[in-house]
């Protein structure tokens, strides 16, 4: 079932059209690929879908209710949580008190009872960092810090998860076990939504893919059938004109 | 609230207010050409030196980064080396006037970018705004030491004050050219910011400073440029007010000047268009006030806020700041905190050694330092107002003494006269609605707004509230120490005794409330906005509550602060002025640190001591001097002085092995090279080279392998 759906969402800057009328739609229980060129839009996309970046047009719908004029925090209690492209781990606290930050809110807004503190160890463990859980994020490399990041998206419990490019600052070993998380997730019904460069990872990990170009979904399908489209030949490599 | 309504409702406000002021206050003179062009002649010289000066720092902030408030008083320091050379020494004005502005002014801005401003960069706002505040002070204190302000200086404005009429109105050779020299100016400026190579590079540095480095713009070439610019522009605005103020009192011209800011903030730091848009309209308020309306009573300060009142005008329309993502060139904080039961124990220790220090140091009969001690604690207890609000939430405010001046009428207004114990905490009570106000504009505002936004709040306080009958209003209001079960403590030891108890206290809440969830996600929101509202923080919840606990820890310190003045009077003891270098001195200590508001207390206690004790003539000076001194310190260890010093008492202790470990720990981490400006900024040496080899852990001893053939 659909989950998450992004209708017709455009965002401009001044003269630049970073989303041109995007749509599309995140089941829950796979990982949705979303993939396109440097600048193509992926990270802006995000931010509308979060709430960081009101969009100029479109809709956001969560579970079929518009979110679109929700504030940031709103929707995160409702259920969408994500990391970023460029780290926003809350540098001076440790990688176990980023998790308690989240952990703690949503003690407060879901008012259920639990142990913050042993459930940070354990989101610390699961995506493989309780080694770190007392050293200053700020210290970590960004690979860790990614997945302190991680952590604290799952924290909040959320029922769609926005990942922008989890595997950059991974080794190879890291990154098989992230895409071995992304299927243990998805198992539990989590939606997940995955911008990624990696495309071994991406064609590995997701169900669906949607392709960004300039601001516009220009494919949507499989792994294979994306593989094959030659209009994402085209965004990625350019055309034999271009190129000559 | 949508953007348009909540600008709607200020401009309907805006005008409501000036109409409502204009005809209360209504002089009675008739409006007719004459008086209009009266009017009109006065503002536009006012004018152009508003912009002159408002240019300048618009300059500095968008090629820099960094707002200038000492921006006032170079003007005013520039304005004397003037008068030192053509009144003093009797050399001729067009001789001096450019020396002074194109040579000395711009020599010393270049200077200031080379030994302290360079520094700055990718420091916390508070540091910086700091760093310019003491810069601020300690030009007034070299002022004040060179030039005795109880000899008379005036300075002739130029063509001994000639000029020719229009209509029935004068207007002297010196306005003229002061409007003139505007015009050419705006002209200049445009010139250099849009036809020459290094005007473009500085319009680049502002759109993207890291772009534009890749692209070749030297920044450090720029800042130095800006820098020297934006001096000399003080310099011309200050000479040329400085024959318009009755005496040049040091202070008077400091703060014309700042009046500058809400021109800039017109422009929004960036227009110089707009920039000169808004010093036209500053310098067209001030004269209808000055021609046509009258305060008296409890209105009689309402023309000098004037210009704080039109700055939080303007700051409340601008657009609303998005939500902020971390920033990349935060420079890394060392943050130990503490935990309650040490808190607990040093305070507890503290105690011990000020009532011994009360019992055995202190003179009986003489109660002078004794009560200057205990302002020092009322001063540290206001410096803890800001460890969570400013060090850990990271909103800059510098009307922590506004806030001490309403607790301070509360408790004289509500039981202090007779030392109600209830009145303490009522006072605390009143300034809470007074800080969740000020969390209003904060989540509108970001950074260095909100930190204007908090000055003018504090300026309009002090220049409306305290006049009214209802809060102090003319004459004196006496104040009793509270007494608390039957104990009196208005004998200045037990009174001492008292302050330091009710500082330990609450210095374990505030540690206690770090070590909390609560505490946790006032840092989160600091380190990244936007991260916090993903995890369902509510920003704006958040700084309510923040901003609320703040004033309320400063209302309460203002019942202290009370208690020790004895008599509460209109014009006494919390100017913001005098609130800046409570500011200055905790970020001298360390902004996020309990310790850090101790030390302020101290650095208070110790100025004060000396400047009764060294009855020297420089004193006066060495009072603003000192915390312009102490920026250096701030330069040389942004987290805070208690840093060092607590790490370094730590390591004498032989049961913390710990911390003497930590130190050295903390020593190789500060050799890493600064990664991110090697090679833009300086080359490469052989040192740096070997650390990044060790960091990659490629040694020398290990050869690295040879290509392979053929490859």
């Amino acid at each position: 079932m659909t989950l998450l759906e992004v209708v017709g969402v455009s965002v401009q800057f001044g003269g630049l059209l970073a989303v041109d009328d995007a749509t599309l739609d995140v089941p829950e229980g796979c990982v949705t690929g979303l993939i396109g060129p440097n600048g193509a839009g992926k990270t802006t996309l995000f931010n509308v879908i979060t709430g960081l970046q009101p969009p100029t047009r479109g809709q956001i719908l969560l579970g079929g209710v518009d979110v679109t004029r929700k504030r940031p925090y709103r929707r995160a209690r409702l259920g969408i949580a994500r990391t970023f492209q460029r780290l926003e781990a809350f540098g001076s606290l440790t990688a176990h008190e980023n998790v308690m930050v989240a952990l703690e809110m949503r003690r407060r807004w879901a008012k259920s009872r639990y142990d913050c503190s042993k459930l940070a160890d354990e989101l610390l463990a699961r995506v493989g960092i309780a080694q770190v859980s007392d050293t200053r994020v700020d210290a970590l490399p960004t690979g860790s810090a990614r997945l302190v990041e991680l952590a604290r998206a799952l924290a909040t419990d959320p029922k769609v998860l926005l990942l922008d490019e989890p595997s950059s600052g991974l080794d190879e070993q890291e990154t098989d076990a992230m895409a071995v998380l992304l299927h243990e997730l998805t198992a539990d019904g989590l939606a997940v939504l995955l911008v990624e460069h990696d495309m071994p990872l991406v064609m590995e990990a997701c169900t669906y893919i949607s392709v960004l170009d300039f601001g516009r979904v220009i494919a949507q399908g499989t792994p294979v059938e994306i593989q094959a489209d030659p209009s994402v030949q085209r965004a990625y490599l350019g055309t034999a004109k271009e190129a000559s | 609230m949508s953007q348009r309504w909540s600008n709607l409702l200020v401009w309907v406000g805006t005008i409501a207010f000036v109409v409502f002021v204009s005809v209360s206050a209504w002089a009675g003179n008739p409006i007719n050409s004459t008086t209009l062009t009266n009017m009109l002649v006065l503002a536009l010289p006012l004018a152009g030196i508003y912009a002159m000066a408002a240019s300048g720092l618009v300059v500095v902030y968008t090629t820099t980064g960094i707002f200038n408030f000492a921006q006032g008083a170079i003007g005013m320091f520039f304005a004397y080396v003037d008068w030192e050379l053509t009144v003093h020494h009797h050399l001729p004005q067009a001789l001096v006037l450019p020396l002074v502005v194109l040579v000395a002014a711009p020599l010393f801005g270049v200077l200031l970018d080379r030994t302290i401003m360079r520094q700055l960069v990718g420091k916390p706002l508070v540091v910086q705004l700091m760093v310019t505040v003491g810069i601020m002070f300690a030009l007034i204190g070299i002022a004040n030491m060179i030039w005795n302000q109880n000899d008379a200086h005036s300075l002739p404005p130029l063509f001994a004050g000639r000029g020719f009429h229009i209509g029935q109105v004068l207007l002297t050779w010196h306005r003229f050219i002061t409007i003139l020299a505007a015009v050419a100016l705006a002209i200049g400026l445009r010139i250099l910011l849009f036809r020459t190579r290094i005007g473009i590079a500085m319009r680049a540095v502002v759109d993207n400073r890291d772009l534009a480095a890749l692209g070749g713009a030297r920044s450090a070439r720029l800042s130095g440029f800006a820098w020297a610019l934006g001096c000399s522009l003080a310099a011309l605005a200050g000479i040329l007010i400085a024959p318009e103020t009755a005496d040049m009192s040091i202070t008077v011209l400091t703060f014309l000047i700042i009046s500058a800011f809400s021109a800039a903030v017109v422009g929004r730091l960036r227009s110089l268009p707009l920039t000169y848009l808004g010093a036209f309209i500053l310098a067209l308020a001030t004269q209808w006030v000055g021609s046509f309306l009258k305060f008296s009573d409890r209105w009689t300060n309402v023309p000098d806020a004037l210009p704080t009142i039109m700055l939080f005008i303007v700051l409340l329309l601008l657009p609303r700041a998005q939500i902020q993502f971390a920033r990349i060139n935060a420079i890394r904080r060392m943050e130990r905190v503490s935990s309650v039961r040490d808190t607990a124990i040093g305070m507890g220790v503290f105690l011990v050694f000020m009532i011994l220090v009360a019992a055995f140091v202190l003179s009986s009969t003489d109660p002078t330092n004794t009560n200057r001690l205990a302002l020092g604690m009322c001063t540290a207890l206001l410096a803890l107002s800001l460890v969570p609000l400013t060090g850990w939430a990271g909103q800059v405010s510098l009307a922590p003494l506004a806030f001490a001046g309403i607790g301070a009428v509360a408790y004289a207004r509500l039981g202090g006269a007779h030392g109600s114990i209830w009145a303490v905490f009522l006072a605390a009570l009143v300034t809470i609605p007074v800080g969740a106000l000020l969390a209003f504009p904060a989540l509108r505002l970001q950074g260095l707004y909100l930190a204007l936004a908090t000055l003018a709040f504090a300026t309009m306080v002090e220049e409306v509230f305290y006049s009214q009958p209802f809060a102090v209003g003319p004459g004196e209001r006496p104040v009793d120490a509270v007494h608390i079960f039957g104990v009196d403590f208005s004998n200045p030891k037990a009174f001492l005794v008292l302050i330091t108890a009710v500082f330990g206290i609450c210095a374990v809440g505030v540690i206690a409330l770090r070590r909390s969830a609560f505490g946790r996600r006032l840092v989160a929101m600091r380190d990244s906005e936007a991260a916090s509202v993903t995890v369902g923080v509510n920003i704006f919840e958040t700084k309510l509550v923040v901003f609320s606990l703040s004033a309320a820890i400063a209302g309460f310190a203002g019942a202290f602060f009370a208690m020790n003045f004895g008599t509460l009077n209109s014009s006494q003891g919390f100017e913001t002025i005098a609130g800046l270098p409570v500011v200055l001195a905790l970020v001298i200590g360390g902004v996020g640190f309990v310790a850090g508001a101790l030390f302020a207390g101290v650095f208070g206690f110790g100025t004060m001591w000396i400047q009764d004790n060294w009855h020297i003539s420089l004193w006066t000076a060495l009072f603003y001097l000192a915390p312009g001194l102490a920026v250096l310190g701030i330069i040389q260890n942004p987290s805070g002085a208690v840093v060092p010093i607590g790490e370094g008492f730590a390591r004498l202790l032989p049961w913390r092995k710990d911390a003497k470990k930590e130190y050295e720990e903390l020593m190789a981490a500060n050799a890493e090279p600064e990664v991110g400006r090697l090679g833009l900024e300086r080359a490469f040496t052989e040192s740096d080279v070997l650390e990044i080899d060790r960091t990659l852990g490629i040694s020398n001893d290990v050869p690295l392998p040879e290509p392979v053939a053929g490859a």
